[in-house]
């Protein structure tokens, strides 16, 4: 298990190196210059080139690219241009938003698509079978934007349930926490319990139709035994896959949501930093970000081998 | 298994609990006391750090301009008045102006501002990391004569030399804490940075050392919101109260008792700029067939929800300098066809508009310009292109036929209008020269009256020849709660908040 884990790290590093590269080469492909993007349409060529070479951007690409490099293997993220702040400290600034939506919106995920795709897996067919599938429907339809205005509109300027916009941190009022993320983390949630319900209906159908099911029935055990601890068991790898990329996902940054509920969450630091070119911030984010989604899907995989030890089995080659 | 459910439940139990627990107390109401001494305001662009010396960008100075002074201030009425200069003097030739400084201004960090200071600023705005710094290019002397007064001279006389101690960039800075204005900005202004949260707000207290009148409010809060109904919706649960508003909201609040708007023309002119080099639109008849092919009343209400002042030239209706072109190029789509046909295009022909896609007013406009000129035969295919695409290839590579941009910020004409230098290396210029006269003579124009002449020439020589099409002054709009009172547009990209106050 450990060893597993540690080759899983090794690769990581790989990965993140050349992500880094990736990153890096494409904001140089694509066009836009950050010292353009300071001047604006009031400057003159002269300008921008003085600026460009003031920013230090006019250095050959490789020694840009070592520099930063080598900065990070200082655990030093670099400042960016634009707020003038250090790359670590915007980081953990819009962590916490981030994460508190996305885990608040994977619980309401995982709870509806639980309970709704075990429900219609077992009463296969039944209304309220049709129920949950037309939900699964209209959730991945919606989108996300849309709703978030409805839910801006509805429950925050006519019930005014909710504040409309903005982010208020967990340690200055937990009320006043739970409502900021409350719309934010209930739209997110709407994307998402669809997919995960869809999965778990078929997983748990498949798992119903397994022999030691009918071993299980014959044996005379209760209902919720049955479908709880036996069904449920087999049916959670392929969901608990689902959950880890879509907490991923989230994790990452939810660039619409957070725009609309005004939340200085990691989705619209990363659109700033693309919108102003602002390499340094943009390099730290994207390196953040994938060391977190490498971290989850690692976790949910190590979660998986608890579950299901074939799994494990599998890893050590027997 | 059944704990993992029960602990899902719980958890889902606590979340509804504490939403419902706290319906209570609604947030949205203030402490009510005879007279707020709060403000929250919505912006919707990010300040580009808080050193005035070190980024070009509006959002910037909107806020510095309340924390840092300059020498002198521009009112709303482009008349120059005295800021942290009592007075000042200009040399009989016009080329060295000497400003006498107040001597009762202190920095936020107490210690107290010089002509020293002033200097340091002035060498700071000029240095190579300064965006602004070929504007000041001209100033080839700076020169502390004793504490109080300070002394510039240029190079080439330059007539419109006052102006330029007004803009924001040129705020006076303390030395010591020069290194990391971006996030701990120390100024002499009406309010000191309380807290920056970025991307989330920020908020200013004030400053009750300040030389001036003290500003009435104590904090300004500037709530950072990038949507446009998200903002709406803060403003009309009370939550904010000023708002930058667009044209499409102002029937949300202008007939309502419990707001106020206010607006008025920005400095700044909207523009289809067209690249003289291309084969076809380096015919002057073509393009005049295309100015006159344009709906500009069209225009400004897709792109303003008709907000907007229509413009025949590159300056805006509100500059002192500004001479109306607008029946020089009247709308007529007829005598825009013989026109196209006398050019040799009578079948029309291809173009493309380039469109930066973070500017709507832009995209709608051009995409109301395509429409239009497709009448007459002319087929406009329209790409839309991130801000810094179109910087990059537009503005400073010149790789487009047309585009829709908005051209800003200037308090001398001068500035605005240099662009059109036959010599001038701008994505768009005059290439046939008829202006670069009349530009060098302005400048050394001492006589203002004389001045504005000139300029008028230029705006009818420009209307005349059309290097670009000009649409429309748009306006600036904010909306307000009833009760805020004393908030001022400017003509440079500047919010003073000194002046606001509640009403009782």
């Amino acid at each position: 298990m450990l060893r597993y884990v540690l080759d899983r790290v090794k690769s990581s590093v790989v990965v993140l190196l050349v992500v880094s590269i990736i990153t890096f080469a494409v904001l140089m492909i694509i066009p836009g210059d950050p010292a353009q993007l300071i001047l604006g349409t009031e400057a003159t060529t002269e300008m921008v080139e003085e600026l460009h070479a003031a920013m230090g951007l006019d250095r050959p690409l490789y020694q840009q690219y070592l520099g930063w490099l080598n900065d990070l293997l200082h655990l030093d993220m670099g400042t960016s241009y634009v707020y003038g702040e250090s790359v670590k400290s915007l980081i953990t600034g819009s962590l916490p938003v981030t994460l508190s939506i996305s885990v608040f919106a994977m619980i309401i995920a995982v709870f509806f698509a639980f309970l709704f795709g075990m429900l219609s897996a077992i009463k296969k067919n039944s209304i309220i079978d049709y129920f949950s599938r037309s939900i699964m429907q209209l959730g991945t339809a919606i989108p996300s934007f849309w709703i978030g205005m409805v839910f801006i509109v509805y429950f925050g300027l006519k019930l005014k349930l909710f504040p409309v916009s903005g982010f208020v941190p967990f340690s200055d009022d937990f009320g006043g926490f739970i409502k900021s993320i409350t719309l934010p983390s209930v739209v997110l949630a709407i994307g998402e319990t669809g997919t995960l319900l869809r999965i778990v209906r078929s997983s748990m159908l498949d798992s119903l139709n397994q022999d030691y099911m009918d071993m299980a029935k014959v044996k005379g055990l209760g209902a919720r035994k049955i479908y709880i601890k036996y069904a449920l068991r087999g049916a959670l790898i392929a969901p608990l896959t689902i959950i880890g990329m879509q907490f991923a996902k989230l994790a990452g940054g939810t660039v619409v949501v957070e725009t609309i509920f005004s939340l200085p969450g990691l989705g619209r630091l990363v659109l700033g930093a693309v919108e102003h070119r602002d390499i340094v911030l943009l390099q730290g984010l994207v390196m953040f970000i994938t060391a977190m989604v490498i971290f989850i899907t690692l976790a949910v995989d190590v979660l998986i081998m608890f579950i299901n030890p074939r799994i494990k089995s599998f890893q050590r080659g027997e | 298994m059944k704990r993992i459910i029960a602990f899902l439940l719980a958890a889902v139990m606590l979340f509804s609990m504490a939403a419902c627990s706290n319906q209570e107390n609604t947030p949205n109401e203030q402490p009510e006391t005879s007279a707020k001494t709060a403000l929250t305001m919505g912006y919707t662009t990010e300040p580009e750090g808080l050193d005035p010396q070190r980024t070009a960008a509006a959002s910037t100075f909107s806020v510095t301009n309340n924390i840092y002074d300059t020498l002198v201030s521009v009112t709303s009425d482009w008349e120059i008045i005295p800021r942290l200069a009592k007075e000042w003097n200009v040399s009989e030739n016009g080329m060295e102006i000497t400003f006498t400084l107040r001597d009762d201004v202190y920095f936020h960090n107490g210690r107290q501002m010089t002509a020293k200071d002033v200097e340091y600023s002035f060498n700071r705005l000029k240095d190579a990391e300064s965006p602004k710094a070929k504007d000041y290019e001209n100033i080839v002397k700076i020169e502390a004569v004793d504490d109080y007064n300070i002394k510039f001279t240029t190079e080439t006389l330059d007539v419109e030399l006052l102006k330029r101690f007004a803009y924001p960039w040129t705020a006076i800075v303390p030395e010591e804490a020069a290194d990391n204005l971006k996030t701990a900005p120390v100024g002499t202004g009406a309010f000191k940075l309380k807290e920056w949260n970025p991307q989330q707000d920020l908020t200013l207290e004030r400053n009750d050392n300040y030389f001036g009148e003290k500003a009435k409010l104590e904090t300004v809060k500037l709530v950072l919101i990038p949507d446009a109904t998200s903002m709406m919706a803060s403003f009309q649960v009370g939550d904010l109260d000023i708002i930058p508003l667009t044209g499409d909201q102002v029937t949300m609040v202008e007939n309502n008792d419990t707001y106020q708007v206010i607006s008025e023309p920005m400095n700044a002119v909207q523009i289809l700029s067209i690249n003289t080099d291309n084969e076809i639109l380096k015919n002057e008849k073509v393009r005049q067939a295309m100015a006159i092919a344009i709906n500009k009343d069209e225009v400004i209400e897709a792109s303003m929800f008709g907000y907007g002042d229509k413009i025949g030239s590159h300056l805006p209706p509100t500059s002192p300098d500004y001479y109306d072109t607008n029946d020089m190029i009247e709308y007529n789509p007829e005598k825009a066809k013989e026109l196209l046909k006398e050019a040799g295009y009578e079948n029309g022909f291809d173009i493309n508009m380039t469109l930066p896609k973070n500017y709507q007013l832009h995209v709608d406009a051009g995409q109301v310009i395509a429409d239009q000129l497709g009448k007459i035969g002319i087929n406009v295919n329209i790409e839309i292109v991130e801000w810094g695409t179109w910087l990059s290839d537009v503005y400073t590579a010149k790789k487009f036929d047309t585009t829709v941009v908005g051209h800003t910020g200037r308090l001398d004409s001068y500035a605005f209008l240099a662009r059109y230098k036959s010599d001038s290396n701008d994505y768009i210029s005059l290439k046939t020269g008829e202006v670069d006269q009349l530009l060098s003579d302005a400048l050394k124009e001492l006589d203002e009256n004389k001045r504005t002449e000139i300029y008028k020439q230029i705006q009818v020589i420009l209307a005349e020849k059309l290097p670009a099409i000009y649409l429309q002054t748009p306006r600036t709009m904010l909306a307000l709660q009833k009760d805020v009172q004393g908030m001022e547009i400017f003509p440079i990209d500047v919010y003073d908040f000194s002046t606001v106050s509640f009403a009782e």
